[in-house]
């Protein structure tokens, strides 16, 4: 037996895969070869030391296989959001997406508050005559109601445009003084009468315009920020302010 | 691990733990079908460190190992109910293992920026005796650098070499368990382990001099053969 097709049994013999009459050729050469012994020898050691330098795994291993099973067995069933996924993740994008509509929105309340509230809380802001250059002008009607806070019963007069542009003809009463206009910005109301009931249906239209407006302005908001994510450009980092 | 919180699907008795140890692979995984979760337990516990150490000694990076090491303990129990006892179950468990092995090295290649500096031979280009950094290891070598050199050693078998090396040398599979797993021919397996052990001697053929080396080698052996006997 050449050495060449010894060194080729060999392993086979240390895998005992070798047919027994090669394995009784093998030995009677290894026992008058020394080049052939050392070459076992090696193999044998070799094969020792990757058996004695098995890797450790990591403590949390099975830890970590346990979780990753249940995300893998979570994402099967149809559960693919984690909500701590995410839970820091660029909190300000809330204010972004809603804090200017929000804005918007708080501004139209405010601005039904301060025009539309009760009569008798707008009584100490001044003659109507300094606030925009309107007429005052005393009617009838103010007499009739003397000193009430509220709008006259029966007014003859129809609301004539819009809310802010109407002409002011109309005699209502603030807090004592009588102004005229049909706008509701002069008009208190008591949700009692027809006229009221006028009012509120206005108020609801006004509502309705007013919610039109924000969704608008909500639709130019997303269509910047897409803008500014083409870009490439980040927006304003609040929290630096 | 505990993966018996909804055990025993089927209703039938859960064995203890030391009753699974007696139980062979191919039962254990009927068992998992069968919705026996605690035989999953057992073999991941048989598994894990066989499969860690091949994946390891294939990929050379120990989180993408652990993670790969994962990937098909998952998949094993994911698929539990496709495996059929035409092959033993080591067999399918170390095709998984290579296969999502084999995947994640060919997505290496395909980045130039993480070719290494150092790449493993292509054919024969292995010299007899080669520059080797151990040819003077240190007397006071311990377990990890003596791991570390094996692992060196290991990596820079090329790799359709290494893949039935390692099945042989780490997770003793027959050859006609590696010829199922690589799909190769039985005699292309006997001669392909048959050239990485002889590459991998020429790697270590310094080390296996060192006398220094050996003792320590002893040593890890008996250690272990120390621990295997108090683990019974």
């Amino acid at each position: 037996m050449r050495c060449h097709k010894a060194m080729d049994y060999i392993s086979q013999e240390m895998d005992e895969h070798l047919p027994p009459d090669v394995t009784v050729d093998l030995t009677r050469h290894l026992d008058s070869c020394s080049e052939c012994r050392d070459y076992r020898r090696d193999l044998l050691l070799a094969s020792r030391a990757i058996g004695a330098t098995a890797p450790e795994l990591p403590e949390n291993f099975e830890w970590k296989l346990q979780l990753k099973l249940n995300q893998t067995l979570q994402q099967a069933a149809g559960e693919t959001f984690y909500p701590w996924d995410e839970a820091d993740h660029d909190k300000w994008r809330w204010f972004r997406n809603f804090g200017a509509a929000a804005a918007v929105g708080m501004a139209a309340v405010l601005a039904l508050a301060m025009f539309l509230g009760p009569v008798g809380e707008t009584g100490d802001r001044g003659s109507a005559s300094d606030r925009n250059g309107m007429i005052a002008t005393v009617g009838t009607e103010s007499s009739n109601a003397g000193s009430s806070d509220r709008l006259p019963l029966g007014s003859r007069q129809q609301f004539r445009g819009g809310l802010y542009n109407s002409g002011i003809q109309r005699p209502v009463s603030l807090g004592g003084m009588s102004v005229t206009g049909d706008g509701l910005f002069d008009r208190g109301w008591s949700g009692h009468n027809v006229e009221d009931l006028q009012t509120i249906q206005k108020l609801r239209s006004l509502n309705s315009q007013l919610n039109q407006q924000l969704f608008l302005q909500q639709r130019i908001i997303q269509g910047m920020e897409a803008h500014l994510d083409t870009l490439g450009a980040s927006a304003l980092d609040l929290e630096q302010e | 691990m505990n993966l018996s919180r909804d055990e025993n699907l089927n209703g039938g008795p859960t064995p203890r733990r030391a009753e699974l140890r007696d139980i062979r692979d191919e039962d254990l995984i009927v068992m998992v079908q069968e919705g026996h979760k605690k035989a999953f337990d057992e073999l991941v516990a048989r598994y894990k460190g066989r499969l860690f150490s091949f994946i390891l000694r294939m990929v050379k990076d120990p989180n993408l190992a652990e993670e790969l090491t994962q990937e098909t303990l998952i998949r094993v129990y994911i698929h539990a109910a496709k495996y059929r006892e035409i092959a033993k179950f080591s067999t399918w468990v170390f095709t998984i293992a290579t296969n999502l092995v084999r995947n994640k090295m060919r997505q290496r290649s395909r980045r130039p920026w993480m070719v290494s500096l150092n790449p493993a031979p292509e054919d024969d280009e292995i010299p007899v005796d080669p520059p080797d950094t151990v040819a003077d290891p240190s007397e006071s070598i311990q377990r990890e650098e003596l791991a570390d050199l094996i692992s060196e050693a290991t990596s820079r078998i090329p790799e359709k070499y290494r893949i039935p090396f390692l099945l042989r040398e780490v997770d003793q599979l027959s050859y006609e368990e590696i010829q199922q797993v690589t799909g190769l021919k039985l005699g292309t397996v006997r001669s392909r382990i048959n050239r990485a052990r002889n590459r991998f001697r020429q790697l270590i053929k310094p080390m296996l001099k060192n006398e220094t080396l050996l003792l320590e080698l002893e040593r890890i052996e008996a250690r272990a053969a120390e621990e295997k006997d108090n683990d019974f």
